[in-house]
């Protein structure tokens, strides 16, 4: 997470790296990001490769990470990963054409923080990210299915099952770090409510928050999702034996 | 193996026509015989067979057998009498030796069935002349009379003479009735547990066994009174029942042969069958009035007869097993044949002429009848279970095929289904593509050929284009009937637009149930129908406020309103000839009110 204050200005705007394959949609988005006087292109590269190198050789954190997925010579998601592992206070956005929820909560799980439509106006993109940078963070309603979905079977695990392999699995399920943390009853609420359709505003209204509390819970949500899939990664691999328990 | 230790046991006897004999017998003295009330005096010879002397009838009678001894022995003697009875005792020199049963009430126990040993203490016996007194009481049909008498020393007379002649009398019956015992058993035990559930109309047991044991348990019993001095019932009740046995065995025999050959189940020997057990029934009545009436010749000529009948059968049977030879035929054949060629002598030997000592051969070849019986019982029980084991196996073949064909069978029809089920993705991704990206796309393109639309309308169908398309990866992961999830998906896709337009959104929304009936192509068309009223009132209404009311009503009735506070329509004379469309293709009905400043299409579906 980002250490400067959210939604103010930093001197020279909030640094932006793109990561885009496509010339044009490329020129697109920077022509976006220049655009802004809040956003400062850091730079931009147009593969997997490429921008995990400059991600190796920065000295200077990027604040977003603008990331196309689909890219020639890899997947954006590594890119992700990399920027996340490197600098924790980057704020990785997805570019997506479709904003389909495979691709969306793949990206949500290695560590982006919220996605950008391909077809959205040069100034829309530039609003999303000082959006985001103010603590804003879109989800879909397909997305929060999904999530409510995925929670409802960790819950439904670890619930105790009738057969010994149920039993063996609601016991991996329970061990499962960050599983039983996946959730607060408050964030459930306003899933519920965004799968339904309802927007921010309308959620703040019905359950007596401010809209801002709405985004925090969400944006709580992206980071406890990267965090639950970092985890089940490290446990499954630790239960193949993949990884060596500390001495 | 039984014969062998027969033969050893016997042994002994053989070996005294080597040696000159160092004890005498008595063939004859006199005797005084009274029957029905009258009293004779005579010489006697013996063997005595009384019931040729006296034609059957029931009597008593005393034999004086003097012997001269030359000097007086020092060491005790012993008597040996093969065969006398029914009851009898021994004086000697005036000194009662010994009683075997009641003198005075007939039809009680039976001393003729073994040989008789009576020890003589020395001084007993004088230096010349002796006087030997048997009392003998006879009954009718029970093979009573008094065989020569042997006196000698004991040791010799003992050792040499009795014991091997109780061994193979006395001995042999029980050892004979226990093999057909053990026989019987066996085949009974098949007959109980091989049960042929298969059969129309309930079990089947094999009754080849059953014969088996029946006649392995009548010729047991038979050979039992061979052991039996005292039997259980009075003489008359046990020889009907000894003639059963008799009976019933030669008819389960026959019966056996029957089955063997599988004549029982032609209709032209059925009949053999049928008769059977009549004649084993038969032979018990006769038996009792031979007995009862003292003319145990009617017994001998009927017993004649039916060794007539069964000797014709079983010449019927050798000529069938000449034409039509197996193993089991052959062995049942020929020892049959020794049994009915052993049985005759024993009729003539036993029952015509007047030898008394004599006992019965077919005890032992009827042993040979019982090997057979057990060998092919055997070997029976050893095809079948073959049999059943190859059945299993032929079985577990056919089942391990089916299962093969199953498993193929199944493989084609999952192949099928998926095919299927990527050639209607593959309809629906088309007709998608048809209905929504490629409908605004070509209707763009018209717009710039033609020149008339603006760059605004021409972005507006593009946009159409790229959100129907978003609309149709989104209604891939919709689940069937989950409208509040086509709604949230609906709404949040056409935000922009909303945002864009500046229309204020109401979302009353229920949380709902999935709705029964509306499955994929169903959902999909909805969406469809919701994005053109959503179409129609960005374009046309000029509205500030759009408001979706979607709930259950009326319990399975799904209600989706969408309405605006636009100017309005004349619903009956602009016809939403689409939103119509769209309906009808996806099941539900439509209600279009518009007046100005309220616009509500209503979809209903279901109920």
């Amino acid at each position: 997470m980002s250490t400067k204050e959210f939604g103010s200005r930093w001197p020279d705007g909030w640094g932006v790296f793109v990561v885009e394959d496509d010339p044009r949609a490329r020129g697109f988005f920077e022509a976006g990001v220049c655009g802004s006087p809040q956003l400062r292109l850091m730079g931009s590269a147009s593969g997997m490769r490429e921008a995990i190198a400059w991600l190796r050789g920065t000295r200077e954190a990027p604040d977003v990470l603008l990331v196309d997925l689909g890219l020639p010579d890899g997947s954006g998601l590594d890119v992700i990963r990399a920027a996340v592992a490197r600098f924790p206070g980057c704020d990785p956005l997805v570019v997506s054409v479709f904003g389909d929820e495979e691709n969306v909560l793949s990206s949500i799980e290695a560590g982006a923080v919220g996605y950008i439509h391909k077809d959205a106006a040069p100034e829309d993109i530039a609003q999303t990210i000082v959006d985001m940078k103010g603590g804003a963070s879109p989800i879909s309603p397909m997305i929060a299915r999904r999530v409510l979905e995925k929670y409802r079977s960790l819950h439904a695990a670890g619930a105790p099952g009738p057969s010994p392999e149920e039993a063996a699995a609601n016991a991996r399920m329970r061990a499962s770090p960050g599983t039983r943390a996946l959730l607060s009853t408050r964030e459930h609420e306003v899933l519920t409510l965004i799968a339904r359709g309802f927007s921010y505003a309308e959620i703040a209204r019905l359950k007596n928050l401010s809209v801002h509390t709405v985004q925090t819970h969400i944006k709580n949500l992206y980071g406890k999702l990267a965090v639950h899939s970092k985890n089940e990664a490290v446990f499954e691999a630790t239960r193949l034996g993949l990884l060596s328990h500390p001495h | 193996m039984l014969l062998g230790a027969l033969a050893l046991v016997a042994a002994p006897a053989l070996a005294d026509t080597v040696d000159e004999a160092p004890w005498l017998t008595l063939r004859s003295g006199t005797v005084t015989a009274t029957v029905d009330g009258t009293t004779r005096s005579g010489p006697a010879s013996l063997s005595y067979h009384w019931d040729r002397v006296h034609a059957g009838q029931p009597g008593s009678a005393r034999f004086d057998l003097p012997f001269v001894l030359a000097k007086a022995p020092d060491e005790p003697w012993g008597i040996y009498i093969p065969r006398a009875g029914s009851a009898l005792d021994v004086r000697l020199n005036g000194s009662l030796l010994q009683v075997f049963g009641d003198l005075s009430q007939g039809g009680g126990a039976d001393y003729a069935k073994a040989p008789i040993y009576v020890p003589v203490p020395a001084h007993l016996l004088n230096m010349g002349s002796n006087d030997l007194v048997i009392h003998l009481r006879a009954d009718s049909g029970r093979r009573a009379g008094l065989s020569p008498v042997t006196i000698g020393p004991a040791s010799q007379v003992r050792s040499r003479l009795y014991e091997p002649s109780f061994a193979w009398r006395f001995t042999g019956s029980v050892l004979l009735t226990a093999f057909s015992v053990v026989v019987g058993m066996i085949a009974f035990a098949l007959w109980l547990t091989q049960v042929d559930a298969g059969v129309a109309g309930g079990r089947r047991r094999e009754d080849l066994y059953l014969w088996a044991a029946l006649a392995e348990f009548c010729w047991a019993l038979r050979v039992a009174d061979g052991a039996v001095r005292q039997p259980p019932l009075p003489w008359v009740e046990w020889g009907v029942l000894m003639t059963g046995c008799y009976s019933g065995w030669a008819c389960a025999v026959v019966m056996f042969c029957q089955h063997l050959a599988g004549w029982h189940k032609l209709p032209s020997t059925r009949w053999v069958g049928r008769i059977a057990l009549p004649i084993a029934a038969t032979s018990m009545v006769v038996c009792y009035f031979a007995l009862a009436r003292s003319r145990p010749e009617w017994l001998t000529g009927w017993l004649g007869l039916e060794l007539a009948a069964v000797i014709a059968y079983l010449c019927f049977f050798v000529a069938a097993t000449v034409r039509r030879p197996n193993l089991a035929r052959v062995l049942v054949a020929s020892v049959a044949m020794l049994t009915a060629a052993t049985a005759v002598r024993d009729w003539t030997v036993i029952r015509v002429s007047d030898a008394y000592g004599e006992t019965t051969w077919v005890r032992y070849t009827a042993t040979l009848f019982g090997l057979a019986l057990l060998g092919i019982v055997v070997s029976r029980f050893r095809d079948a279970s073959a049999r059943a084991r190859d059945l299993l196996q032929t079985l577990a073949a056919r089942v391990a095929d089916r299962e093969q064909e199953l498993a193929l069978a199944y493989g084609r029809l999952e192949q099928n289904a998926r095919e299927q089920g990527r050639t209607q993705e593959r309809e629906r991704i088309l007709r998608d593509m048809h209905d929504g990206v490629g409908l605004h796309i070509s209707a763009a393109i018209r717009q710039l050929q033609s020149g008339q639309g603006s760059n605004a309308e021409v972005l507006r169908t593009l946009r159409d284009s790229l959100d129907q398309l978003k609309l149709s990866i989104d209604s891939i992961h919709l689940p069937a009937g989950d409208v509040g999830a086509l709604l949230a998906g609906m709404r949040y896709r056409m935000s922009p637009r909303f945002v864009a337009s500046g229309i204020a959104l109401e979302w009353a929304v229920d949380d709902m149930q999935p709705v029964p009936g509306l499955d994929g192509p169903a959902m999909r068309q909805f969406q469809f129908l919701l994005f053109e009223a959503i179409s129609n009132v960005l374009q046309h209404a000029q509205a500030s406020v759009l408001r979706f009311e979607a709930a259950m009503v009326e319990g399975s009735v799904l209600r989706v309103s969408v309405i605006d506070n636009g100017v309005g329509f004349d619903a009956g004379r602009v016809a939403p000839r689409a939103l119509n469309e769209r309906a009808r293709a996806a099941g539900a009905r439509l209600a279009v009110e518009s007046r100005p400043g309220r616009t509500v299409v209503r979809i209903e579906f279901g109920g």
